[in-house]
């Protein structure tokens, strides 16, 4: 199951990453409430909190708190992207709680 | 010290692991924004980190039953609480997460189709736990992906293993008799198993029914016993068997019918019709 699979991604880091949790959606959105992310120095560690459909925007505020800051809310609006070639169609907004995983 | 992430994974995998729930919870919003971050988990009777505030963490235990009635194996929300801090009010908004432990497939009988069964069972996520009161059967060895392999003696076969009303037991052992046995037990239980498969060609089983109603059992009994055990597939070698077992448990858990979807939607006769 998912589920244990990032559980046990969580066990097991060997490096400083941030743990990205969709907490809240509002409308259509890829992923529900409980979908997490490892992001690493270079990206995406593990997990997804829905690919193109905004995931770029808590990669790169993940990145940032991995070089200090506190942990927070990243409101993703998933409405206004109407030149995306992106196949998921999405149309909702979905807030990801950000913060650093161990260290 | 708060507790991260990685550390109440870890102690969320050890629990749930030894068959124990878990509730997590981390503020995520707050108008103390001192709390944000902060985390707290409960487990049975105990408990570790802080919300930041004791009156939150009480706030958030009483709320728990409540939030997570009716819930799959695990779940997952936020919610604003409000909770008295410093004599006036304050809120937090806290994510929280409810860990159960995988429900238990339980196969009896550590032979060659418990081999197949066990590796399938583990990757559909079930907590797989293999009986057997052969030593050289029973081992670890024989069952990687087993949670639990143990030695046991039919006469009381499930004494270390407590079932639950979401667990699967599987009847496979080397001899009907065994099975028998051990169907009457579970059948007993004061919680039954939603899903308990038995072995054997159309005449054993029903001998097995007959026996069953000999012994007091009624038909409502009988019917909760899947047997002969998986869907007909068609399939003949251990690995086939344990799969058409597996499908069958599927089938059941998710609410399916079988049915191949190519039949059942019939897509080139109802659209594609010369």
């Amino acid at each position: 199951m998912t589920n244990t699979e990032i559980l046990t991604a969580l066990t097991e880091l060997r490096e400083p990453a941030v743990l990205a949790t969709v907490v809240a959606t509002k409308g259509s959105t890829p992923r529900k409430v409980g979908a997490r992310m490892l992001v690493g120095e270079r990206g995406v560690v593990h997990g997804t909190v829905g690919g193109g459909c905004g995931e770029g925007e808590v990669v790169e505020a993940a990145l940032e708190l991995l070089q200090g800051g506190r942990p927070r809310i990243v409101r993703v609006n998933l409405l206004d992207e109407p030149t995306s070639w992106s196949p998921a169609v999405c149309g909702g907004t979905m807030d990801v709680f950000i913060e650093r995983a161990k260290w | 010290m708060n507790p991260t992430p990685s550390q109440v994974a870890a102690l969320v995998l050890e629990a749930t692991g030894r068959g124990e729930s878990v509730h997590t919870a981390v503020v995520v919003d707050a108008s103390d924004s001192s709390l944000v971050g902060r985390r707290w988990w409960v487990s049975g009777d105990r408990q570790g980190g802080t919300l930041g505030s004791a009156a939150l963490d009480r706030v958030v235990a009483r709320g728990l039953a409540g939030l997570f009635a009716g819930r799959g194996p695990t779940a997952a929300l936020s919610r604003n609480f409000v909770y008295e801090e410093k004599g006036g009010e304050a809120t937090a908004a806290v994510y929280v997460e409810a860990h159960h432990p995988a429900p238990a497939l339980v196969i009896v009988g550590a032979g060659h189709i418990a081999a197949p069964l066990s590796r399938i069972g583990a990757m559909l996520g079930l907590r797989v736990v293999v009986l057997d009161d052969r030593e050289e059967y029973a081992t670890e060895g024989r069952f990687p992906d087993a949670a639990d392999v143990r030695v046991i003696d039919f006469r009381d076969p499930f004494a270390e293993t407590p079932l639950a009303r979401q667990d699967r037991v599987v009847l496979v052992t080397r001899g009907h008799r065994f099975d028998y046995e051990c169907l009457v037990k579970v059948l007993r239980m004061p919680e039954v198993p939603c899903y308990i498969g038995m072995i054997g060609s159309r005449r054993r089983v029903r001998a097995t029914h007959e026996k069953l109603l000999a012994d007091g059992l009624g038909t409502s009994a009988l019917r909760r016993v899947r047997a002969p055990i998986g869907l007909d597939l068609g399939g003949q070698s251990p690995t086939e068997i344990a799969l058409a077992i597996a499908a069958e448990i599927v089938m059941l858990g998710a609410g399916g019918t079988g049915t191949p979807l190519a039949e059942k939607e019939r897509i080139v006769e109802r659209f594609f019709a010369d």
